[in-house]
């Protein structure tokens, strides 16, 4: 039986069972190259789960969406490393319980699906642990360097032009995990910090404010970069801010579910070589 | 015999245009990102592509508008208007789903209160429109009786020719005609033929839609929240789509000067018809999403006469959970009657 | 750039320490630059990132931001957290392009008195060799005007 027969018969029978009261997988697209998510309530709609190498999205925006888990119920999801990686770092934030969420994992090595072992977020150590040693996409790593290796003129030039193309749908943000803010600081208009006009001033702020939001806890799963109908290279802002938390501060967001949110703690010796 | 525009002579055409004032817009491949912008050649131009990442309603409807600048002072309050530039444009490879959208959009900005500035750009640009030679997966002008070859929102209407050597051209409007006054020496007579028109498969069946939505019944239905369950709430098919206009009017500034500005907004936000009590009557996705299709399908068509669709697909194409037009339209034809 | 030019420094300071110290300075009759702007908050852990950004687009030339040396906070940690965020937040400006030198942190005590003159000097006088910061002010440019077309 093939990994994706297998969880297509857990999955409906923890449905069946009301272990779960809903599965999040994946269902087939409206192209042959493009899986959508698909949400099975019963045992015949698991049966339309599917699992291939073009399940590529994280799915756990859904689980801090719409008070979803609020009802205490359990609910299963498709996860692969970056996904388990940004629910360690929900856990973490008290967004999420750990025991409410049964895991489906996979990977996707060399265009095939491997399964990961275990249900539960605890079970999943492994894929922590292997983040420090990690290494980052290198196209990502290579385009990050081309730009710090440019003047600071030269950088805000390719950031200007970039932003411009910016047109705020805030696809960035509805697809991040987490990004789960009630009310996030740009639908604040008492004080308005953040202008909702999308004009390149505008959108360097908002951009900036999302990066910095961010900074230390993404979990580079990519989810906003392929969201951005304008092509705007949110992976290297991210890629840039996780490397700062890391030579700073030796921290690697989403290791561990009960590690510290990197902004909210500190350390009395930390770095401070710029203060003067 | 028809009157035939030789790729060869693209750049004389751009030149001679530039020449009596026009500054000529096509699509463009820049920054990672393909729009409609200023060239120069037709080097310059992606006409290849199937459709642009975005649409030509940015350059009628941009993004953010400045409208007012003001400046409050002890005793008064001293304002100016700010209005769009008086300049002549040609929009050249305009694909026929984006000129149908600006057609279909006309109304709505000329209804009640006139626009000024949706017409005044409207009033200083021609429209050149080129059939499709190719169509995605995504393309879905049939089914909303359009067609890739549709003239409807085009000045001058171009078909490609199967050799690859130009375009048949068209004058289809007034305005059409007195821009091909301007390079009329340098149009030949020919008879190549035209390249034959993509076949675009019908996807859903729009009257039946149409019925389904008129059903009033219908508007609680369990369908919305089914369908746009997976609907994340961004924007993206609203400001990526030809036809949507919605906007906001914000002031920005201080409490002693700034600018009141028209800016998109999309009714796939929360935000759109949250109260300032903090009720909001659209409450959950599914109850934005029903908005859309509703506005599109049955409320434009009640108004207007016509819906606000022109199949050009970019809703599905890019949203981040592969949704989309096409599916919910498809999923209401084959609900069981 | 011209001789004439005198740089506007916003100064985002906490209460407890360097404003006081900043007051010291004043009651010493000690004399330093004119070109600073005080904004008093009550700890450097309130000062956002959004602050630093609206005055960097409203005209500022440089910001200082200073409050309690480590160990001192009237809070407690408030510091701490303000440093790990300003590491972050100065990563994040550089990358963007925004010229992290534009972005100055210190502490000073409510016994620096001098320390503060010297500061505001230095500032002063590194902002006055870096010139205008004219980036985001361009772009405040382009926003009041119409799209070319």
């Amino acid at each position: 039986m093939g990994i994706q027969e297998q969880y297509r018969s857990e999955a409906a029978a923890l449905l069946s069972s009301g272990e779960v009261k809903l599965v999040i997988g994946f269902g087939p697209g409206s192209t042959a190259d493009r899986r959508r998510p698909l949400f099975a309530r019963t045992p015949e709609e698991a049966e339309k789960l599917v699992l291939d190498p073009a399940c590529i999205s994280n799915l756990t925006t859904y689980l801090v969406a719409g008070g979803l888990l609020s009802d205490g119920k359990k609910v299963a999801i498709f996860l692969k490393p970056d996904g388990i990686r940004s629910l360690n770092i929900l856990v973490s934030e008290c967004q999420v319980k750990p025991e409410q969420v049964v895991i489906f994992g996979y990977a996707i090595e060399n265009n095939e699906i491997r399964p990961l072992s275990g249900r539960s977020i605890g079970d999943f150590a492994e894929i922590g642990s292997k983040i420090r040693t990690a290494t980052p996409p290198p196209a990502v790593q290579k385009e990050a360097e081309r730009l710090e290796a440019m003047s600071p003129a030269e950088r805000f030039e390719f950031w200007k032009e970039q932003f411009s193309k910016c047109i705020k749908c805030y696809a960035c943000r509805q697809a991040c995990p987490m990004c789960y803010c009630r009310r996030c600081i740009v639908d604040v208009n008492q004080p308005q910090w953040v202008s909702t006009s999308s004009h390149t001033l505008g959108n360097f702020e908002w951009n900036l404010v999302r990066a910095f939001h961010l900074a230390g806890r993404c979990a580079a799963c990519g989810a906003c970069d392929r969201a951005c109908p304008v092509n705007i290279p949110l992976r290297l802002i991210n890629y840039r801010m996780g490397k700062e938390v890391k030579e700073a501060f030796d921290y690697h967001a989403g290791e561990s579910s009960d590690q510290k949110p990197v902004l909210a703690s500190f350390s009395q010796d930390d770095p401070e070589t710029f203060i003067l | 015999m028809t009157r035939i525009l030789p790729k060869n002579k693209l750049d004389d055409c751009i030149a001679a245009w530039q020449k009596a004032g026009y500054s000529v817009l096509a699509p463009v491949q820049r920054h990672d990102m393909s729009s409609f912008d200023e060239v120069q050649k037709a080097s310059d131009m992606a006409l290849d592509l199937i459709l642009t990442e975005r649409t030509i309603k940015d350059h009628f409807f941009p993004q953010t508008e400045p409208l007012i600048k003001y400046k409050i002072s002890k005793h008064d309050i001293d304002s100016e208007t700010m209005t769009p530039p008086d300049k002549k444009r040609i929009f050249f490879g305009v694909r026929p789903c984006d000129a149908s959208g600006l057609a279909i959009d006309d109304p709505l900005f000329g209804w009640d209160y006139k626009d000024d500035y949706w017409f005044r750009r409207r009033n200083n640009s021609v429209i050149v429109t080129i059939a499709c030679a190719e169509a995605d997966d995504f393309c879905m002008c049939t089914s909303v009786k359009l067609s890739p070859d549709s003239t409807k929102g085009a000045d001058v209407m171009l078909r490609p020719l199967a050799s690859g050597n130009g375009w048949q051209i068209e004058a289809v409007s007034e305005r059409g005609t007195a821009l091909l006054d301007t390079v009329s020496p340098l149009l030949q007579e020919s008879s190549d033929q035209a390249a034959p028109v993509p076949q675009v498969a019908e996807k859903f069946d729009v009257e039946k839609v149409m019925e389904w939505l008129a059903d009033p019944a219908n508007f609680e239905s369990q369908f919305w929240k089914d369908i746009s369950m997976r609907c994340i709430g961004c924007g993206s098919c609203t400001f990526l789509c030809p036809t949507c206009h919605c906007f906001d009017i914000q002031d920005e500034g201080d409490t002693y000067q700034g600018i009141r500005r028209k800016n998109w907004d999309s009714c796939s936000f929360a935000l759109f018809t949250m109260h300032t009590s903090g009720h909001n009557p659209r409450n959950a996705q599914s109850t934005r999403w029903r908005q859309r299709i509703m506005h599109k399908f049955n409320y434009y068509q009640g108004k207007f006469g016509v819906n606000s669709c022109s199949g050009c697909g970019r809703c599905t194409r890019q949203c981040p959970v592969d949704m989309g037009i096409t599916e919910t339209l498809q999923a209401i034809t084959n609900l069981p009657r | 750039m011209s001789e004439s030019f005198e740089p506007k420094i916003v100064a985002f300071v906490c209460t407890y320490c360097t404003y006081a110290g900043a007051d010291l300075a004043g009651t010493s009759r000690l004399k330093y630059a004119p070109n600073v702007r005080i904004v008093r908050l009550p700890c450097t852990g309130r000062i956002s990132p959004m602050f630093i950004l609206k005055a960097l687009q409203k005209g500022a030339d440089s910001v200082l931001v200073s409050g309690c040396h480590p160990g001192d906070c009237h809070f407690a940690a408030g510091n701490y957290h303000a440093r790990r965020r300003w590491t972050v937040f100065r990563a994040l400006l550089a990358f963007t392009g925004i010229p992290e030198e534009r972005i100055r942190f210190s502490w000073v005590s409510a016994a620096e008195g001098a320390k503060f003159a010297d500061l505001i000097n230095e500032i002063t006088e590194d902002t006055k060799k870096l010139g205008p910061f004219t980036q985001y002010q361009e772009l405040q440019k382009v926003i009041e005007t119409q799209s070319s077309y």
